[in-house]
């Protein structure tokens, strides 16, 4: 089986989940990516974390996946020379370190660039590249709140909700972006920087409103809706089933579905306060809210799951993750992957969410130890002899 | 300024929102996007002002915005006629996209191994709703599938009901993944010559989009991932929201010790780092939530606007948290181009869009135009791009195949 990206060679300098899992990508895909480990900063991390030790470090399972461990001590020249040489075979680099950084590691655009003119050069930051918070840390806590979704996701008097997505979101614009610069390179051969933000894709996560607010302004979209205030009973309305778990209707265009719904709850179709589209979202809306709302608390989620998927209604019940943990759907699509890990036992792990007949998505490696590569990568890529990286090893300039 | 997608054409026959914004992605950086739409209506995203699904302006902002820098071609693809346009159009195409059924667009004669004959290497792309494989083939709309990534249920104060993440948000986020599949497979077609067909599911890709919560239940089956968790009880009590006099703010400081002596500082009377409460990483947060209502206490004092003031000069993280108008106002977003203003047709004035959150340095992603009217590119298309003479376009307005 070939794969898209076969042959593309990525340096992943990457620190974060959200960025390491946007090289991942490309890895998933076939690009040969090679994860820098920065030395002193990889010892640091095991001794400062407050987590509780786990056998099995099942983010990196997802963020490292397909990756080979490269580890460098990035804070020492003869290091920096290393990564300099391994930039001039490399396609791609993809980092998430600040620009402050960057720069005094000479690991900016300009300076790589300089070694590799073709190089595509692939930044994550937390606020974008241009304006005054630029250097603001990569933080997607950060992020989210200046996306001005936070105070109108719950219902009111409600504490602003943290939905913590915008790094996902953030992790496919990286690859996406990469995909791009690579279409023009092979057309022209020219390199470019690509430049990505949690800020960016925060608004993108929660366009609609973003946008509708941007168009139209006003005070509306500054407040939460009351859930039993909706614009429209039948489309993003969650009703209270009998035994508690949640239902979630998203019928826009109310006449297709009205008939089949009013039928599942009991409700006259010709029922004259509900038989129209404006009745159903203006005159009636309230109206018809509170008789919904009674008609679904009258029996248990799975009663309303199994009418929903006979009828092919638009609406379903809100579920936790033993749901796509256990359901034969995801993973028969590879959203879900189960395997065994040595060493861990039978594990589940989130696989692929891109299918592709002819060059599907692979899990070649798992996610690999602190520089478990770095020899076999200075000997293969760069040709260094065996002297030479026990040398490097020696003077711990590599792990 | 070059485009980074020059010379790629992309037939574009979505409805709504995912589909759509997939190939927004595409046409922002010079693709050229042929909107395939029924003569009668177009896209239903046309009509959301009337079905009421959202607010809408006195432009059409869901349509014109997801739809920008595409032509429209209006064709009956019930017709046989409007079919032999299709395909015509399939043979000069290097991308189909499509979130139509699968039995729709079989029943078209618009399947994956039909089109695949017309042109071999043509990228199929569809956006199922479940996937591909598995036989789940019901209505999927954004909030109906977020509802069973689990997403929803682990959000919000206990008790409280679930939170979506406002609409369309598993759409934009299943478009950029099909958008990403697409790409993958240009790449691929580059080498091989071959094309494929490509899915990313509503599904699969929301799934995805709660990777940091899901792969930590997927791993340890603990409810803490899954279900609602009280801020009142942050594992973490320095990495949270809370409320100053004026507005919410998000605290981010890591629990260690210097950072906690550092927050203490900055309070009014100054809390004693020392407290034996709260002296140490594992006491913070052994006694959370008696640190949250003390913390709460603290920030409650004062403003915003004082306390970003004060942890800016000891270096202590955090944000207000805005809303919608603070957004539109700030400059972060205007000058990084993630918001443009750009001309409407519509009412014939600047408006202002959601711009472009991928940056390329060589080849930007550029604004033309917003949405086009349905049909508006029918004859060119039918003449120039594919070659039709006009009598055979007269003819095909004869047959109702196009308008």
């Amino acid at each position: 089986m070939s794969s898209a990206l076969e042959e593309l060679v990525v340096l992943d300098l990457t620190t974060a989940f959200w960025s390491s899992v946007g090289s991942a990508l490309l890895g998933d895909f076939g690009a040969r990516v090679i994860r820098v480990e920065n030395l002193p900063e990889a010892r640091g991390e095991d001794a400062n974390t407050d987590e509780p030790k786990v056998s099995w470090d099942y983010e990196a399972e997802l963020a490292q996946r397909n990756k080979r461990s490269l580890a460098l001590d990035l804070e020492q020249e003869s290091g920096r020379a290393v990564l300099r040489e391994l930039i001039r075979k490399a396609d791609v680099f993809v980092t998430d370190w600040d620009f402050g950084r960057l720069e005094e590691h000479r690991l900016d655009y300009t300076s790589l660039s300089a070694l590799k003119p073709s190089l595509i050069y692939a930044h994550g930051s937390g606020f974008g590249p241009k304006g005054p918070d630029r250097d603001l840390p990569a933080l997607d806590e950060l992020a989210a709140a200046r996306t001005g979704m936070m105070p109108i996701l719950p219902q009111p008097d409600q504490p602003p909700v943290y939905a913590g997505a915008g790094g996902m979101y953030t992790a496919v614009m990286l690859a996406f972006g990469v995909s791009l610069a690579l279409h023009h390179r092979e057309e022209t051969g020219e390199g470019q920087e690509v430049d990505v933000s949690l800020f960016a894709a925060n608004m993108y996560g929660a366009s609609l409103d973003v946008q509708a607010f941007l168009a139209m302004g006003g005070e509306r979209f500054l407040h939460p809706v009351a859930r039993l205030d909706a614009g429209n009973p039948m489309s993003g309305v969650l009703y209270p089933s009998k035994d508690g778990l949640w239902l979630c209707l998203t019928m826009p265009d109310t006449d297709r579905w009205w008939p089949g719904l009013a039928e599942i709850t009991g409700i006259d179709s010709d029922d004259p306060r509900f038989n129209s589209h404006d009745k159903r979202c203006e005159e009636n809306r309230l109206e018809l809210i509170q008789v919904l709302e009674e008609a679904f608390g009258q029996h248990p989620a799975s009663h309303w799951k199994a009418v929903f998927t006979e009828r092919q209604l638009s609406a379903d019940v809100i579920e936790d993750f033993n749901y796509p943990a256990n359901d034969e759907q995801a993973r028969r699509n590879r959203y879900i992957l189960e395997l065994d890990r040595p060493g861990v036992g039978r594990i589940k792990t989130l696989g692929f969410p891109i299918y592709m007949s002819e060059s599907p998505a692979q899990l070649d490696r798992m996610a690999p130890c602190l520089g478990q590569h770095s020899s076999a990568i200075l000997h293969d890529v760069l040709g260094y002899s065996e002297d030479r990286i026990a040398e490097l090893e020696a003077d711990g300039i590599i792990a | 300024m070059a485009n980074a997608l020059e010379g790629i054409r992309v037939i574009d026959l979505t409805v709504w929102f995912q589909g759509p914004v997939a190939a927004q992605h595409l046409a922002d950086f010079g693709a050229e996007v042929i909107k395939v739409e029924r003569p009668q209506g177009g896209d239903q995203g046309r009509g959301v002002r009337s079905i009421k699904a959202l607010p809408v302006g006195d432009w059409n902002q869901y349509f014109l915005v997801i739809n920008r820098n595409k032509k429209s071609l209006a064709l009956d693809l019930k017709k046989p006629a409007g079919r032999e346009i299709m395909y015509r159009l399939v043979e000069k195409s290097d991308v189909f996209l499509s979130n139509l059924g699968i039995p729709l667009l079989e029943s078209w004669e618009l399947g994956y191994e039909k089109l695949r004959e017309i042109n071999p290497r043509l990228v199929y792309a569809t956006n199922t709703g479940y996937g591909r494989l598995g036989g789940v083939h019901k209505p999927s709309f954004d909030m109906t599938v977020q509802a069973l990534t689990g997403l929803m249920a682990r959000l919000g104060e206990p008790g409280q009901p679930p939170i979506y993440l406002g609409m369309g948000s598993g759409d934009a986020y299943g478009g950029l993944m099909s958008a990403l599949g697409i790409m993958l497979a240009l790449h691929h077609r580059r080498r091989t010559g071959k094309g494929q067909m490509v899915d990313a599911s509503l599904y699969g890709a929301q799934l995805f989009l709660t990777a940091p919560t899901l792969q930590a239940f997927l791993a340890t089956g603990n409810e803490k991932y899954s279900k609602q968790q009280s801020r009142r009880e942050a594992e973490n009590p320095l990495w949270n929201l809370y409320r100053a006099r004026d507005k919410w703010l998000f605290l981010c400081v890591p629990n260690e010790d210097a950072s906690w002596s550092r927050l203490c500082q900055s309070f009014d009377p100054q809390e004693r780092a020392q407290d034996p409460r709260f002296d140490s990483v594992a006491k913070r947060r052994q006694n959370a939530r008696e640190l949250v209502g003390l913390i709460e206490q603290a920030i409650g004092r004062q403003d915003a606007a004082e306390w970003m003031k004060r942890w800016k000069s000891l270096g202590i993280v955090a944000s207000p948290v805005e809303n919608l108008e603070d957004l539109g106002q700030d400059p972060q977003a205007w000058e990084n181009d993630y918001f443009l203003e750009t001309y409407c047709e519509e009412v014939q004035r600047q408006v202002k869009v959601r711009g472009l959150p991928v940056g390329l340095s060589k080849t930007p992603g550029v604004v033309k135009t917003l949405g086009p009217q349905l049909g508006q590119d029918t004859e060119l298309i039918l003449a120039d791009t594919l070659g039709f003479s006009w009598d055979q376009i007269g003819e095909f307005k004869a047959q109702g195949a196009i308008p």
